[in-house]
Order: C-alpha cells, then sequence, then structure tokens
C-alpha cells in the first residue's frame, strides 16, 4: 500500500516483455508455472528400483527464441510408493515445523545425486543415468546449437527463469547434435548453483581411461581447496557382451526359400504350418558386473593393474538383445494369407488364362467376394441344374496341363488329405498312421490340453483336425508357397474344395471330417455350412433309399413293436423302413427352426422325401408331396385329401362348438402316426386312450439363417399387431404338431392337445356330479381361452394329417442347393484360430500363458463380432507373431544355458526361473553373483566363447591384459563398456562454503564413446 | 430425449416354464400394464425399451420365450449372443422351481457367451399361496452365481428393479458389450515400440 501511493504518479510497473530474450524468460517462467514446478518442497528419495518400477512421464511444450523453435520437456518419475510418502508428507505438517524442518530438507536435486541406492539402472533417460535425477526440465532445440555463446545465453535465460520462478527443478539444454547427447544444466536453489555439463569424445584419451585417470579429473574439476581432501566413493560397472554362442547354434530349419523350386523340403506336409524364427531371436547377452560404492582408497585401477576382476564383483545381472524383428515363419505365412484377404481378383481373373474353355461358362465365382463376406454372397456362380452339374462336378477342373498352379501332383494329395475317405485303401493306412503320430504328439501336451479344450468353446472356429481347420491350413500353405502359385493356387484349391463339395451333394458321400448333426453354432459360418450340407446329404440319402425300396446296408432289424404297429398303421403301401435309421447317428438333436417363409409348390420336384422325425423315435416316416398323397389315398383309402380338406375346411367355418361334429366326422378316419401312449391320458371326449403323435423335426440353420431370422421377427416391431404376425410366422411347427395330433388322435380336442403340449393350460377341478361323486374336469385356462388367440386359430385350421404327409419343414433339396452358393465365406478367422492351437502346444514358458491367454481372449471376441473386420484379424496375426517370437526366444535361451552345462542338478528349477525372467524383464540380477549356478554357466559360456575366438585368430593377442594372461586365455573378454560414478561432498568454491554433494558419471565404451558427465554444486552465498 | 445417445444396445432373453409370467413381466417392464390373460406365447416375442442406468442409456431388445416343451427345439436358436438372461419361475408353484437346472443346463448349451449375466426371478409373489420359500430361491441363486430377486408382474413389485439391476451389471461387466474400439488388456503396439526404439531411454550401450 505504502509503496502504491509512493508510485502513485506516473511510474507503471511493465510487465510487456519487450526483447525476445525477455519474452523468452517470461514464458519459459510462465511454463513452469503451468507445470507446477514452482514453490514445492523437495521429492522424497527414490526408493531402491523405482528408476525401473516406477513409470517415467513427459509433458511437453513449445517454446520459441525469436522465431528459433525448442520443445521442452518434463520428465518426471511416477512411482506408487514415491507418491504415498508424499501424501504423507502433505497431510503431516504443522507449519512451524516445516518451517523448523526447512533446514534440514535436502533439496531433491543434490538429494539425487548423492542417492546410491540406483545407481545404473538398466534403463533410463540418460540425464537420469548420469545423475541420478528423478526429475528434470529438457530443452531440446530444433536445429543443433553448436556455438558456445548461444548454449551460454539459454543457459542463463534458465538460471534466470529458475530464481524468478523459484524452481529447483533442473533444466538443461541440449547441445550439438543430438545424437551425441549432450547436455549443459543447471539447477538453482537458494544459496546453492548446481551445473552440469558433459564432455564427450570419440575416444578415450589414454591416461584417462582407468579409474585412477578419471579420479584426476574429477578432483581437478572439483578444484576446491580444503584439506583433507575428501574420500571419493566410486560405483564401477562392466559390461561384457557374448554375441558367440558357442554350445548352441540356432538350428532352425530355413525353409521354402532357398529350396523353393519343386520338392516340399521345410514344408512337411500340408497339415503342418511352419513354426519358428528363422534366425537366432536373440542376438547377445550383456553380463554386467557392479562393485557399489567403494572407497577411492580400496581400489585400484590404473594403466598395469586393476582389481576390478569380474569374477570378483560382487554383484552381477544379465540382459539379453533381442534380435529386431526376426522372420517369423507362422506369423509370415498367416500374414500372407491375411493379405490375400483384400485382394479383389475373380477367379476368372486368376484362373480363367489356364482354364481349358469347356470350362468356362461353369463356375466364375468372385473370389474377393466369397471370402470378404461373412453372410451369403451374391452369388456370381450361375447355379446349373442338378442334372447337368452331376456330370461335370465329377470331374475336377479341366485345367489345361502344366499351366496349373498347383501340379496334379501335389493337388491329389492335398485332396486326400482333405478327403482322406476318398483314398485308396493302402494309401488311406499310410495316412493313419501319420495321424495317428500327430494324435500322440499332441497328446503328449497334457499340461495345456484343459486349456485346448476350453479353446474349441472359446473360440468361434473349427474343431481341431476337422475338414474346415484342414482346408485352412492347406490354403494358408498354398498361399505361402510360391512354387505351388500363391494365390493363385489359393484360388485354385477352393474352386476344387467348391467342386468338391458339389460332387459330393450330387452322388450324396457325406462329408468327412464334419461333426454329425444340426450346426454347431459355437463354430464358424463355414463350418456350420458344411455341417448344414452333410444334413442335406444325409437326409437325400435316406430318402433315395426309399424311394427306391432300398434297405440295404441301412438296415437294422426291426427292434421296436411300435414301429411294426406303425408299419402296419400307415396307410400308404409304400411304408418299407420304419426302422431303417434305427442306428443312424444322425436323427439326433437337429435343434433349429422351421422355415415358414420358404415353402412353396415349387419345391415339388421330387416326389417322395424322407423325413428324419422324433429324435427319440428313431423311427423313420417318409412323406410324399401333396399331390402324390392325394393319388395315393385316392386308390388306397376312403378319404381322400380333398374329402379332408373340404371338410377342415367347413370346420374352420364353424366355430369351436361344432367339435361335436367334428368328433363325429373325425371317427372316420383311422389314426395315423402314433408314438407312444402319453402316460396314461384318455381322449376327453372317448376312452380312447391319447397318443403322442409322431411330430417333424425343425430345420437344422446355420447361424446367418437364424440371423435372418431374427431380424425378420425384430423387424415386426414391438405393437401388438407385430406380435400377432411374430406368434403367426412361428406357428408352422405348432401347426404341424397339431395336425400331427389329430391324425393320431382321433376325435380329440384342443383341450386333449393343451393337456400334452401345455399342460399348465390344462387345469383340473373338481366338481360333484349328479350321482354326488368327486370328479376331476379339466378345461382350458383363461389364457387360453380368449378369442381369437393363435392356439385355437391353429387348432381350427390343423387338418389331421400325419407328419409323414404333411409339408416338410425342412427342404433338403432347397438347402443344399443354397449350400452350395453360400460355401463362400470367411476361412481365415479358422485358420488364424488354429493357429493358436499351435502356439499353445509349443509353449511350455511360464508367463506366456498370459500372452496366450490375452491371445484367445481376444480371438474369441473377435471371431465372435458380428461384423467380421480383417483389420482385427491383423491384429491378432500381430499377436500371434509375438507369440511366435516369444516362444522362439524363450527355446533359444532354454537351448543356451542348457542343462548339461549345470554343475549340481538341484539347481535347474532356479535356472529355469532365470530364463523366463530373462525373457521378461529388462535386466535380471544373477542370484549368487559369479558363483550361482547361473553365474557359473555364463563364465563357462564366456570361456567358450573365447577359446572360440583365440582358436581362430591365434597370433592376435592385442587385447589380452599383459601382465595376467601368459599362455592361457582370458575368461572373460575386455569389457565392452565401463561406467564409474564418482561422487563426494566438498565445499566450493571457497574452502568456507558450505560443503556440497559433487559428482561426475564416466563412462567408456570400447572404441565408441568417451564421456564424462559433471554436476558440481557451488554455494552462491559464501563465495 | 429419444435421440439422446445410446450406449449399447443390450440383447436379454426370458425364460422359464410355460405360465410363470414371462410375457407378463416383460409386458410390466414395457408398457407398465398387466393383463391376467395374457395369450401363451408362441415361439418367441420381441419387444424394445431405452433404460437409463447409472447416467448410460441402454437399449434392450428383449426375447421373450415360449415354456412349453415343445417349443425348446425352437426357441434356444435365439440364445444366440445374448449378454443377459432372465430365468423366471413361479413362487406359488414348486415345480416350476424345481425345473430351473434344467432351464441353465439349456441356456449353458445354447447361449454363445460364457460371461452372460444370469438373474433369477422368482414372479407371483402377490399370490397367497406361496410354494417356494424366498430363501430357497437365494440359496439357488448363490450357487450359480446369479442376480435374485422377488416380484410380481401384477402389483408392479420388484419389476422395474430386476430389469434394472440386470443391465446395470451387464454394463459393469468388462468385455460383455463394448464395441471394440475400446480396448482392454495389453496393448501390443506400445510394447513393441517400447522394446524396439529407445528414445530418450536407453541403456548405456
Amino acid at each position: 500500500m505504502a509503496a502504491d501511493e509512493d508510485t502513485d504518479v506516473f511510474e507503471i510497473t511493465d510487465f510487456t516483455t519487450a526483447s525476445e530474450w525477455e519474452r523468452f524468460i517470461a514464458r519459459l517462467e510462465e511454463i513452469l508455472h503451468e507445470w507446477k514446478l514452482v514453490n514445492r518442497i523437495p521429492l522424497p528419495p527414490v526408493p531402491k528400483n523405482d528408476f525401473l518400477t516406477g513409470s517415467w512421464l513427459e509433458k511437453t511444450d513449445d517454446l520459441y527464441f525469436a522465431d528459433f523453435k525448442f520443445v521442452i520437456t518434463y520428465h518426471y518419475l511416477k512411482s506408487s510408493s514415491a507418491e504415498n510418502q508424499l501424501k504423507e508428507q502433505r497431510l503431516s505438517p504443522d507449519d512451524e515445523e516445516t518451517e523448523e524442518h526447512k533446514e534440514d530438507i535436502i533439496p531433491t536435486v543434490l538429494q539425487d545425486m548423492m542417492n546410491t541406492e540406483n545407481d545404473f539402472p538398466p534403463k533410463a533417460h540418460c540425464l537420469c543415468r548420469w545423475y541420478g535425477l528423478q526429475e528434470f526440465v529438457c530443452i531440446v532445440p530444433s536445429t543443433a546449437i553448436d556455438s558456445d555463446s548461444r548454449s551460454k545465453i539459454l543457459l542463463s535465460s534458465a538460471s534466470i527463469a529458475l530464481s524468478n520462478a523459484c524452481c529447483q527443478v533442473p533444466i538443461f539444454i541440449q547441445i550439438q547434435h543430438q545424437w551425441r547427447k549432450m547436455y549443459s544444466g543447471i539447477s538453482v536453489i537458494p544459496g546453492i548453483n548446481v551445473e552440469f555439463d558433459v564432455i564427450h569424445l570419440n575416444k578415450p584419451p589414454s591416461q584417462y581411461n582407468h579409474l585412477a585417470g578419471l579420479l584426476d579429473v574429477f578432483k581437478a574439476k572439483m578444484a576446491t581447496q580444503v584439506t583433507p581432501r575428501p574420500t571419493v566413493s566410486v560405483a564401477v560397472r562392466f559390461t561384457y557382451v557374448l554375441q558367440e554362442w558357442v554350445n548352441s547354434p540356432w538350428s532352425q530349419a530355413f525353409p521354402d526359400i532357398s529350396t523353393a523350386t519343386e520338392d516340399d523340403v521345410g514344408y512337411t506336409s500340408f497339415w503342418d504350418l511352419p513354426f519358428g524364427a528363422c534366425e537366432d531371436p536373440v542376438s547377445e547377452l550383456n553380463l554386467a558386473c557392479t562393485w557399489p560404492c567403494l572407497s577411492e582408497d580400496m581400489i585400484v585401477e590404473n594403466q598395469n593393474y586393476s582389481d576390478l576382476d569380474p569374477l570378483q564383483a560382487p554383484q552381477w545381472s544379465v540382459k539379453i538383445s533381442m534380435t529386431e524383428n526376426p522372420l517369423c515363419l507362422l506369423g509370415d505365412c498367416l500374414k500372407q494369407f491375411l493379405k490375400s484377404q483384400t485382394r479383389k481378383e475373380t477367379t476368372d481373373e486368376l484362373l480363367g488364362n489356364i482354364l481349358s474353355t469347356e470350362e468356362d461358362n461353369a463356375q466364375a465365382a468372385d473370389i474377393s467376394q466369397a471370402l470378404q463376406r461373412l453372410t451369403e454372397p451374391k452369388v456370381a456362380y450361375n447355379i446349373p441344374s442338378i442334372s447337368n452339374v452331376v456330370n461335370k462336378a465329377s470331374s475336377r477342373l479341366a485345367v489345361k496341363p502344366g499351366h496349373a498352379p498347383i501340379s496334379t501332383e501335389t493337388l491329389n494329395k492335398i485332396l486326400l488329405f482333405l478327403f482322406p475317405d476318398a483314398k485308396d485303401s493302402f494309401e488311406n493306412e499310410d495316412n493313419k498312421e501319420e495321424e495317428t503320430n500327430e494324435a500322440e504328439t499332441s497328446d503328449q501336451d497334457n499340461k495345456y490340453s484343459e486349456l485346448l479344450k476350453n479353446l474349441d468353446n472359446k473360440l468361434k472356429s473349427a474343431p481341431v483336425d476337422s475338414l474346415v481347420h484342414k482346408l485352412a491350413l492347406c490354403l494358408c500353405i498354398i498361399n505361402k508357397r510360391k512354387q505351388h502359385g500363391g494365390f493363385q493356387g489359393l484360388a485354385q484349391l477352393w474352386q476344387e474344395f467348391v467342386l468338391e463339395m458339389r460332387f459330393r451333394w450330387e452322388n450324396k458321400h457325406l462329408i468327412e471330417g464334419v461333426k454329425k448333426g444340426s450346426p454347431n453354432l459355437g463354430t464358424c459360418l463355414l463350418n456350420q455350412k458344411l455341417q448344414m450340407l452333410n444334413c442335406c446329404i444325409e437326409r437325400k440319402i435316406r430318402r433315395e433309399q426309399l424311394y427306391k425300396g432300398y434297405t440295404g446296408d441301412l438296415d437294422s432289424p426291426q427292434d421296436s413293436p411300435r414301429g411294426k404297429l406303425q408299419k402296419e398303421s400307415s396307410s400308404l403301401g409304400t411304408s418299407m423302413s420304419s426302422d431303417s435309421l434305427n442306428q443312424s447317428e444322425t436323427s439326433s438333436r437337429k435343434n433349429s427352426k422351421t422355415e415358414f417363409s420358404q415353402e412353396n409348390s415349387g419345391e415339388k420336384t421330387t416326389s417322395v422325401k424322407a423325413m428324419s422325425i422324433d429324435s427319440s423315435s428313431e423311427d423313420e416316416f417318409f412323406e410324399c408331396d401333396e399331390t402324390n398323397v392325394e393319388n395315393a389315398q385316392k386308390s388306397e383309402n376312403s378319404e381322400t385329401a380333398t374329402e379332408q380338406n373340404d371338410k377342415e375346411e367347413s370346420m374352420d367355418a364353424e366355430s369351436e362348438t361344432s367339435e361335436a361334429s367334428l368328433y363325429k366326422d373325425s371317427l372316420n378316419y383311422k389314426p395315423e402316426g402314433r408314438l407312444t401312449p402319453c402316460q396314461d391320458y384318455k381322449l376327453l371326449n372317448s376312452e380312447e386312450p391319447m397318443y403322442i403323435p409322431v411330430t417333424q423335426e425343425p430345420a437344422p440353420m446355420t447361424e446367418d439363417m437364424l440371423d435372418e431370422h431374427a431380424e425378420i421377427l425384430a423387424k415386426l416391431g414391438t405393437s401388438s399387431e407385430g406380435a400377432q404376425i411374430r406368434a403367426r410366422m412361428q406357428s408352422a411347427s405348432l401347426l404341424s404338431d397339431m395336425e400331427s395330433f389329430k391324425a393320431a388322435n382321433p376325435g380329440c380336442t384342443l383341450l386333449d392337445f393343451v393337456r400334452w403340449y401345455s399342460p399348465k393350460d390344462y387345469v383340473e377341478e373338481e366338481f360333484e356330479d349328479e350321482n354326488g361323486q368327486i370328479k376331476i374336469k379339466g378345461h382350458l385356462s383363461a389364457r387360453m381361452l380368449i378369442p381369437g388367440n393363435v392356439w385355437v386359430e391353429v387348432w381350427n385350421t390343423a387338418r389331421a394329417v400325419p407328419a409323414r404327409r404333411q409339408k416338410r419343414l425342412f427342404d433338403d433339396t432347397k438347402e443344399a442347393e443354397k449350400k452350395m452358393d453360400i460355401k463362400h465365406c470367411h476361412v481365415y478367422n479358422i485358420a488364424v484360430s488354429n493357429l493358436k492351437k499351435w502356439s499353445i502346444e509349443d509353449s511350455d514358458i511360464p508367463r506366456l500363458k498370459d500372452l496366450v491367454e490375452h491371445l484367445i481372449t481376444k480371438a474369441s471376441k473377435i471371431t465372435r463380432l458380428s461384423f467380421q473386420d480383417i483389420k482385427k484379424y491383423e491384429d491378432i496375426v500381430g499377436l500371434v507373431t509375438y507369440a511366435e517370437l516369444c516362444i522362439a526366444r524363450a527355446k533359444s535361451l532354454k537351448n543356451k544355458f542348457s542343462k548339461d552345462l549345470l554343475e549340481k542338478p538341484e539347481a535347474e528349477e532356479e535356472m529355469d526361473n532365470f530364463v523366463s525372467e530373462l525373457l521378461h524383464q529388462h535386466e535380471v540380477p544373477v542370484t549368487g553373483g559369479p558363483c550361482g549356478p547361473a553365474g557359473s554357466i555364463i563364465h563357462k559360456l564366456f570361456v567358450m566363447a573365447q577359446k572360440e575366438l583365440h582358436m581362430l585368430m591365434d597370433d592376435d593377442r592385442e587385447f589380452q591384459p599383459t601382465d595376467d594372461a601368459k599362455n592361457s586365455v582370458p575368461d572373460f573378454p575386455r569389457p565392452f563398456a565401463r561406467e564409474y560414478i564418482l561422487r563426494t561432498m566438498a565445499p566450493r568454491p571457497a574452502p568456507y562454503s558450505k560443503t556440497l554433494p559433487q559428482l561426475m558419471f564416466c563412462s567408456i565404451v570400447d572404441g565408441h564413446e568417451f564421456r564424462l558427465a559433471g554436476a558440481f554444486s557451488s554455494d552462491s552465498t559464501f563465495q | 430425449m429419444a435421440d439422446q445417445e445410446v450406449l449399447t444396445t443390450l440383447k436379454i432373453l426370458i425364460i422359464g416354464e410355460s405360465g410363470v409370467g414371462k410375457s407378463s413381466l416383460l409386458l410390466r417392464f414395457t408398457d407398465d400394464t398387466f393383463d391376467p390373460e395374457q395369450a401363451a406365447t408362441i415361439g418367441v416375442d420381441f419387444k424394445v425399451k431405452t433404460l437409463a442406468v447409472d447416467g448410460n442409456r441402454a437399449k434392450l431388445a428383449i426375447w421373450d420365450t415360449a415354456g412349453q416343451e415343445r417349443f425348446r427345439t425352437l426357441t434356444p436358436s435365439y440364445y444366440r449372443g445374448a449378454q443377459g438372461v432372465i430365468l423366471v419361475y413361479d413362487v406359488s408353484s414348486k415345480s416350476s422351481f424345481n425345473k430351473l437346472d434344467a432351464w441353465l443346463n439349456e441356456l449353458e448349451t445354447f447361449s454363445t457367451r460364457h460371461d452372460l449375466i444370469k438373474m433369477l426371478v422368482g414372479n407371483k409373489i402377490d399370490v397367497e399361496k406361496r410354494d417356494v420359500s424366498k430363501e430357497e430361491g437365494l440359496k439357488f441363486a448363490r450357487k450359480h452365481h446369479m442376480l435374485f430377486i422377488e416380484a410380481s408382474a401384477k402389483t408392479k413389485e420388484g419389476v422395474q428393479c430386476a430389469f434394472e439391476e440386470l443391465v446395470e451389471k451387464i454394463i459393469q461387466t468388462p468385455g460383455l458389450w463394448e464395441t471394440d474400439n475400446k480396448r482392454n488388456g495389453v496393448n501390443l503396439n506400445n510394447d513393441q515400440a517400447q522394446g524396439g526404439a529407445c528414445g530418450g531411454y536407453c541403456s548405456v550401450i
């Protein structure tokens, strides 16, 4: 206030910054404020290992000096433990206390410098490595600053900004070229300045190439005048590199490319995908020997003598470097396969030129569509009528000889692999052997068997060893191998496959390697479709057998009296094999649903059709289409279908009340299609026992069909009309069941039906009849009595027709024809997932399990996505490749640290742990140092490598330490890198100044680099 | 309101024995009505409702199924892709409760997800004659890791709560409903970047 009054006249405090330089400083301050780096209490010391376990974070901003751009970055360590301590500190302080303590608290920078806990972090920013800093600000110019004066200006700007802002975080300016990692920096603490500077040379001057020389430099730089001179504490680390793995050269066969011409070397078969890395994924091993915190008096290292023998080092740690992106066979193979999915060529374009003309009109599948679309592709296929395909389909694609991408021989091999049932007998045996071998090998792996079992459930794929699985493998390999035509070969094989499918359908061979029964919705679409096709084929077989009256192989001795009964009671003279399919596995579950909308008169192409009916009955009925039924009935039965129709129609016109008349009428027809008595129920209007009728199975469906249906149903909306229509649409099977029921129970009523079908809606009530006896009478539940409800309506429209004469709910002919077109769909998802199995089988590496599990979850998610996206699969392939790499690395390491080098067998477990840690951690300490089991192996490895090296170049003794080795070769090579950290506390600049931490970091990399990084603090008050 | 952004669409199933009140529960939830003479469902029925849970709006596509034994060849086809299932029994009918195991089996067989959220609802608590105690319901739900509530479609009690609870649970379950742009788990690319290029952070050699 007072000041205001004094200066109030014309003096204005001017905060507009005039010069570029001022602006630069102001902006710098601003940033420091923004980042809240000002006026902070010092951070706690970094706990041991936190440089590695904590996470390094950054904040970045742009900064301009005139138009010269800098990037300013704040690097800081965030460790959970440190944070907790910080909180405690913030919570606890009484104000006074902190005031008192302020003196005692050591500023972060100084504390970091003297903290010996975290020397030689395995992986850190160089500034952190050199000075042990846990936070610092870096200013990096956009183009290198090479003049001293410019760097001085920047440094003094930083210094001004720091003191203006009361910020103790050190600021570093990068000078010279970036790769040289030259930083000069400053930290301003009240009363103390710390200056950081770096010297970087290519070759160490010989007088400084050892500890003694470095100590001299340090002391000279420090230039303290106190006596006695403070003792310097020294931390040393030597790093040795091992690149020659004498005992375990990488042995992965390098297949394909080198041997590429004709034979199959490398790719042993069509059912093994290649696996592994082509080169040794582990390139070198770094052994770091550390002597932490020694006094300068305790060790001697000078030009002639060294105390620093690696075998005497108290701490050993090991790091491995991996080959960058080694070629992984499996990953590569998959990648290419995926790539092929995006190609747009049609088969015509690919194969057209080599197909002979007669086939030209036949199939021109748009393969790009085929492979990309999940749902039914728009068919570029013109479906030929059955008759003219039969002759065509049996033949292979007529390819001009010599032009096919896949040679006939190979093609035959592949096809035999895919369809083993087509083999000649002796070949068959051959294959069996192989198969059992395969089985054995996979059986060995108990460890992952459980995982594998689950895999089938988790992944929407195809079962291992199924046809789809095999096909995917083949396609994958064909695509990869150039001599088989690559992508063209792929197209060809696909064509062949489609033809084979068609052939099988035409000629009624079941498809092998596809699980029987209705489509398993847990598998991929292609697999479902093949299952569906199989269903169709199967029914076709049965139907035609019945038609021809053929009761050959499939016939079995009659075992069911009920079946006989049915035969007898059947009004059609053609009943021949009600039990013919007793043993057929396939009459089992066919859970799916009715084809309602697709029923039409157009399907009367086949005259007699077989239906596999109730799963529990194991009985077989057949049916005629309507015209035939009529004919048959006219000739054999008193009641014709037309009459029946008339009757039904008239009944429809009447209401429920006419049930009595219906009863009378219906007594005229014989019961048909009875399955079993329904408990001991009697029909309500007569004393006839009630029978459960034989009913139709709903049609099997694949998931895309289901989706279609669900969509249709959902589209009807949520209105009550919609619900009505929905109910009606789904009443097809209800109608079918009602008709069957009526046929089996002449004279029945809806009440009877409900008693069987929906017992809850059959309400029993006790009442007294006129004789005073208590009787039980059933009636329909309230909801069944709602006027116009679908149940009643359907009941009224239902005619007494046994299942076998009803319209089929599942039209195999039509479905099969459809399937022929649909088979183009995603193959690659299967491929991908199958491969996962591979990686798992091979992985007995701990921790990799996590990766694989992650892979599986991810894959299962992706394979289940309704919209299939190639990008996602690329991700998976990436993961697979990564897993493959991990496995290859693990194998390689296991090999290198092989057990035979181990002296004590009981240490095996420890070694295993060690190896797995090596895989997952950046740097692994060797327990027991040179004396531990791992240490001794490493020692041996070095010795072997050394011997090998010196055998090759025996005269070249240049880098043997002169005194140490007379004839013998030293156990270790020269250290590749040597690092020293020299620390002391000394008053600077004057003897009476405060005693402050001083530090110098030196690193000498053999032949590359000599670097000194010094941090010297000086008292700015008492100079 | 209507065009407020919907977080996700969830597929919910309602299953259980015939006549336990599945359709009534659904109708109470979607239309807040109750019809004592609700017609028996044929096959499956379908309703949609948008629900706000925890500030997230979720669109529910609820599939109501017929409970009759004979429809079981038909209805499980629609189990595919459901994120939640409401398994209903009638507290006044022991038999409807005893059949729960069979329904769970069915669900296990036909649902495509292993992590779908299951909720057990004991319906018709308005009915005086009770055949299944709350404890029994609780016990069953605990055994099979389900949510549990008793409700009455007639009196409205518990209905809204049941659906909300289920949806909330689904939304809280990672991986059950997210579309894939939200990644969870390891991001491989990052891993590799760290391992390969060293940026400023590299070791001395």
